[in-house]
C-alpha cells in the first residue's frame, strides 16, 4: 500500500473536522466527507490540485465558513463561528496601512482588553519572536513583503491562538525570503513562548510541504475527498537534498495525479472483481 | 382638473434639458480628455481648473448666468440657454473628471495595440478610449441625473428684481400649481415626475450595471493613488448594489495612471515626428482658455464704478459673519449626514438583504428633486414642527432640506467604502473577535477614510445648494416666507431680488474664494492624507 495511513490516536486530539462537506453558491459541491485532526505541536499540511477546495476548507477549519454538513472541533468543543483560538494567516498578506508594526499586532489583543502598557510588553515580545526586534515603529509600507508576513504571524501568535490557519503563507513571497520565513516557522510557531499547540498549512509547494509538515493530507478527485494521509518522518532541518526527502515528494506527486486518471483505474478495478 | 397629459409633456421638457446637459457634458468631456493625453500644458490647466470649479458650489454661477444669458443674449433663447448652463455646471465636473480619469487608466497594453494599428483619432476613441470610459460615465450618470433634477426644478423658475424668469418644464408647473394653492395637483405633478425619475433611476442602474459588466476589465492593477484629480467617489456613489460592480468600480477609484514615463517619451517622440503639432495646439487651446477667463475676471472689475466698490467692500464685515452662519449650518448638516452614513451604511453593507431594498428606495429619493416637493412637505408639517421649535423652526427647514438634498452622498461613499473593504479584513476583524466600536476606530473608518472625505467633500458642497434655496424663500407655502436670520445665502438671494447684481457678483466671489480656501486648504490636505495613508488595498500584499 503506497499510504502510510496515521490515526486511531485520540489522545492529544487538538481540531478536528469532522465529515466535512461543502457545495459552491453555484451548486458545485467541491468536496465532501472530508476528515482531518491535528495533534498536539503538529503542523499539518493539506495539499491539492488548485480548485479542489483547499483554502474553503481551511476557513471551514477556522469558522469562517459553515460547511454543508460536518463540524468542527477545538479541545472538543464545536466552531461554529470565528474566534481568536484559530487564528488565520491569508495568502494575501494582510496588514493595516495606518499602523505601525507594533500597532498591527496589538490589534490581536483587543479582544483581551489588556492595560495598555501590557498589550504593549506583549506586542514587542511577539514581534521580537518573528524577528522584528527594532523594527516596531516602522508602518507597513516601510517594510518588504516578507517582513509584512512576519507582522501578520505575530499580530495571530499575539491573540494567544491555539491553532494556526495558514493559507499559502509564502506564495507572495520572492523565493529567498520564503525560504528563510520557511526555515523560521516552525521554531517561531512551537515556541515556548506561545500558545500553539497546532497548525495547518495550505500549499501548492511540495517541497514546502515535506519541509514543514508533521503529516499532510492530499485532496483529491471531484466531489475531492481524502485521498492520502501521509506522515512525514524526517528530522529537522529537513534537508530536500536527502534521498527521503526526495520519496516523500515522489509519494505525494503519485497522490496528485490527475483525478481522471484514478477514477478510470478504479472503475477498472470495480469491474475486474 | 388636473391635466397630466401636460404634466407629462412638462416632465419630459424636463428631462430633456436634463439629458442635453448630460449629452453635452459627455461629449465635450471626451474631446477634452482626449487633449490632455495629448498635451500636459492643456491637463494642468484643465484639471486645475475643473477641480477649483468643482469645489465652488452651483449658486456661484449664477451671476454669470444672469449677466451673460440673460441680458446679452435675451429673450426666451437667452432664459433657456441661462437655465441649461446652469444644471450643466452641475453636472459636467463629475463626467469631464470619470472620463479623464478613465482615460489616463486605459492600461498601456491596450493603448500599444491600437497605436500598433497605427488608428487615427476617430478610430482610437471609438475602439478603445470610448468604451474604456463607459463604466466611468455610467457610474455618474445617476449622481450627475439626480443633481440636474435638483437644480433644474429651481432653475426653470427664477427672479431678478420684480422680474420674473421661467421656462416650461415639470418644476414651473409645480411652483405654479403652489403658489396658486392647487396642492392636489402640486401632488400629482409630484406623482408624474416621481415615477419618470424612478423609472429614469432603476434604468440607468441597470445601464451601469450592464456597462461595468461589459466593459470592465477583471484584470487588477497596482493600487497606488490616483495622482490627478481628485478621488472620484461622488460619480460612483449612487450605482447598484451589486458587490461585483461596485468591486470594479472601486478598483477604477484607486489605479494609477497606466501612461508609465516611457510610453510618454514614445509617444513624444512619436509626436515630434507628425506634422501638425498637436501638442502645441493643444496647449494653445489651454492658454487661450485661461486666457479668455482672466479677460473676463478683469473685464468685470474694471466696469465697476469706484464707489460700487467702495460700498461693495463696506459690506464685508457683515458678509463674513453672513458666511461664518452658514458654515455652522453646513457643518451641522455634514455632521448629521456622517453619523447617519456611518450607522446605516455600515448596517445594510453587512446586511444582503437590507441591502437589496434599501439602497434602490435611497437612489430613487435622492433623485427625486425636493426642491419641487419641500413646499408641501414644508405647509403639511409646519405646524406640528413649530410646536417643538419654537423659533428655531425655520432654521430647522433649512437645515432638513440642506440633509435630504446632500446626505446621500457621504452615504454612498461611506457604504461603498464599506462594501471595497477586503475580504481579508473582514475575516481578521472576526477572526479577533474585534467589538463594534475597536472595528469602527480602528478599521472601518481608517479603511473608508478616502471615501468619507471624497463624500464629505461632496456633502459639503452641495449643502450651499440646498442653503442657497432654504434661507430664503418667499412664498414658498400660502404666503409664508421660509428664511433665517443670517446667512450668506440668504443675502445672495435678496440681492438677486433685489436686482442688485453688483452684491450679488460681489456676495458669490466672497463665497468663491473662501470656498476654493476652505478646498486647498482642507479638503484636499485630507485628501492627500488618505491617499497617503488610508488606502485599506495596500494593506493587501499580494506580489
Amino acid at each position: 500500500m503506497r499510504l502510510s495511513h496515521v490515526g486511531g490516536n485520540t489522545v492529544g486530539r487538538i481540531l478536528e473536522g469532522i465529515d466535512l462537506g461543502y457545495t459552491y453558491p453555484n451548486g458545485y459541491k467541491v468536496f465532501d466527507h472530508v476528515n482531518i485532526e491535528t495533534y498536539n505541536n503538529e503542523l499539518i499540511a493539506i495539499i491539492g490540485p488548485s480548485g479542489i477546495g483547499k483554502s474553503t476548507l481551511l476557513r471551514i477549519l477556522g469558522g469562517f465558513v459553515k460547511p454543508d454538513h460536518g463540524e468542527v472541533r477545538l479541545l472538543g468543543k464545536k466552531i461554529t463561528q470565528p474566534t481568536p483560538k484559530i487564528a488565520l494567516i491569508h495568502q494575501s498578506i494582510v496588514t493595516f496601512p495606518w499602523f505601525t508594526a507594533l500597532e498591527n499586532v496589538k490589534l490581536g489583543l483587543k479582544y483581551k482588553k489588556l492595560p495598555k502598557e501590557k498589550e504593549d510588553e506583549i506586542a514587542r515580545k511577539m514581534l521580537d519572536l518573528v524577528g522584528l526586534s527594532g523594527f516596531e515603529d516602522f508602518y507597513p509600507k516601510q517594510m518588504s513583503g516578507g517582513m509584512r508576513q512576519r507582522v501578520a504571524i505575530a499580530r495571530a501568535l499575539a491573540a494567544d491562538p491555539v491553532v494556526l490557519l495558514m493559507d499559502e503563507p509564502f506564495a507572495h513571497l520572492d523565493e529567498l525570503t520564503a525560504e528563510g520565513l520557511r526555515r523560521e516557522i516552525y521554531s517561531i510557531l512551537f515556541n515556548q513562548g506561545t500558545s500553539l499547540r497546532s497548525a495547518v498549512l495550505v500549499s501548492h509547494n511540495l517541497n514546502e510541504v515535506v519541509e514543514l509538515a508533521d503529516r499532510v493530507y492530499v485532496l483529491n478527485g471531484r466531489p475531492a475527498s481524502v485521498v492520502g494521509e501521509v506522515k512525514i518522518e524526517l528530522d529537522r532541518p529537513r534537508k530536500p537534498k536527502d534521498d527521503r526527502f526526495q520519496a516523500y515528494l515522489d509519494q505525494l506527486y503519485s497522490l496528485l495525479t490527475p483525478v481522471e486518471k484514478s477514477v478510470e483505474q478504479k472503475d477498472r478495478g470495480k469491474q475486474d472483481v | 382638473m388636473f391635466d397630466i397629459w401636460l404634466a407629462i409633456y412638462d416632465t419630459l421638457l424636463t428631462l430633456g434639458r436634463v439629458f442635453i446637459d448630460i449629452a453635452f457634458a459627455i461629449v465635450t468631456g471626451w474631446l477634452l480628455g482626449y487633449i490632455s493625453l495629448k498635451s500636459k500644458t492643456f491637463e494642468n490647466i484643465y484639471i486645475s481648473l475643473s477641480e477649483i470649479f468643482e469645489s465652488v458650489p452651483v449658486i456661484s454661477f449664477f451671476p454669470v448666468v444672469l449677466i451673460f444669458f440673460v441680458f446679452s443674449i435675451g429673450g426666451s433663447l437667452g432664459i433657456e440657454l441661462a437655465v441649461l448652463f446652469l444644471v450643466f455646471t452641475a453636472v459636467v465636473w463629475n463626467i469631464w473628471m470619470g472620463i479623464y480619469q478613465a482615460f489616463k487608466t486605459v492600461p498601456s497594453e491596450m493603448e500599444e495595440v491600437i497605436r500598433n494599428y497605427r488608428f487615427g483619432f476617430v478610430g482610437k476613441m471609438l475602439r478603445l478610449y470610448i468604451p474604456f470610459s463607459m463604466p466611468r460615465i455610467a457610474a455618474n450618470l445617476i449622481p450627475s441625473f439626480a443633481d440636474a433634477l435638483f437644480y433644474i426644478t429651481v432653475s426653470e423658475v427664477f427672479s431678478i428684481g420684480v422680474k420674473s424668469y421661467e421656462v416650461p418644464g415639470i418644476g414651473t408647473l409645480i411652483a405654479q400649481y403652489t403658489a396658486e394653492g392647487d396642492y392636489t395637483d402640486a401632488i400629482y405633478a409630484l406623482i408624474v415626475l416621481g415615477i419618470f425619475t424612478t423609472t429614469i433611476t432603476l434604468l440607468l442602474r441597470e445601464f451601469a450595471e450592464y456597462s461595468v459588466k461589459k466593459y470592465g476589465l477583471d484584470t487588477e492593477a497596482s493600487l497606488k493613488s490616483f495622482k490627478r484629480g481628485r478621488f472620484r467617489i461622488r460619480y460612483s456613489a449612487r450605482l447598484s448594489n451589486s458587490k461585483g460592480v461596485f468591486a470594479k468600480l472601486g478598483k477604477y477609484l484607486t489605479k494609477p495612471p497606466y501612461f508609465t514615463r516611457q510610453n510618454r517619451l514614445m509617444e513624444e517622440e512619436e509626436a515630434k515626428k507628425r506634422k501638425i503639432p498637436i501638442n502645441m495646439i493643444s496647449a494653445g487651446i489651454g492658454i487661450l482658455l485661461l486666457i479668455i477667463i482672466l479677460y473676463g475676471a478683469y473685464s468685470v472689475i474694471i466696469s465697476v464704478k469706484p464707489s460700487t466698490w467702495s460700498y461693495l467692500i463696506s459690506t464685508l464685515p457683515q458678509d463674513l459673519i453672513d458666511l461664518g452662519a452658514d458654515y455652522i449650518r453646513v457643518a451641522v448638516i455634514s455632521l448629521m449626514s456622517f453619523i447617519f452614513a456611518v450607522f446605516v451604511g455600515y448596517y445594510i453593507a453587512r446586511h444582503t438583504n437590507a441591502d437589496r431594498v434599501i439602497v434602490p428606495i435611497i437612489q430613487t429619493f435622492s433623485a427625486f428633486p425636493a426642491p419641487a416637493y419641500f413646499p408641501l412637505l414644508y405647509g403639511f408639517t409646519y405646524t406640528y414642527v413649530s410646536s417643538i421649535f419654537g423659533p428655531f423652526t425655520n432654521e430647522f427647514y433649512v437645515l432638513l432640506l440642506g440633509f435630504i438634498s446632500t446626505f446621500y452622498y457621504v452615504f454612498y461613499s461611506f457604504w461603498m467604502g464599506v462594501k471595497n473593504l477586503p475580504s481579508e479584513y473582514w475575516e481578521l476583524m472576526d477572526n479577533l473577535k474585534l467589538g463594534f466600536w475597536t472595528k469602527m476606530r480602528k478599521i472601518i473608518l481608517p479603511a473608508t477614510f478616502p471615501y468619507i472625505i471624497a463624500g464629505m467633500s461632496s456633502t459639503t458642497n452641495s449643502a450651499w445648494g440646498g442653503l442657497a434655496i432654504g434661507e430664503y424663500w418667499p412664498d414658498i407655502y400660502q404666503s409664508q416666507t421660509l428664511e433665517v436670520r443670517t446667512g450668506l445665502m440668504k443675502a445672495l438671494a435678496i440681492a438677486d431680488n433685489q436686482g442688485n447684481l453688483a452684491l450679488v457678483g460681489w456676495l458669490s466671489l466672497i463665497f468663491a474664494i473662501i470656498v476654493v480656501i476652505y478646498s486647498v486648504l482642507f479638503t484636499r490636505k485630507m485628501m492627500d492624507l488618505a491617499r497617503k495613508k488610508y488606502v485599506a488595498e495596500e494593506g493587501i500584499y499580494a506580489a
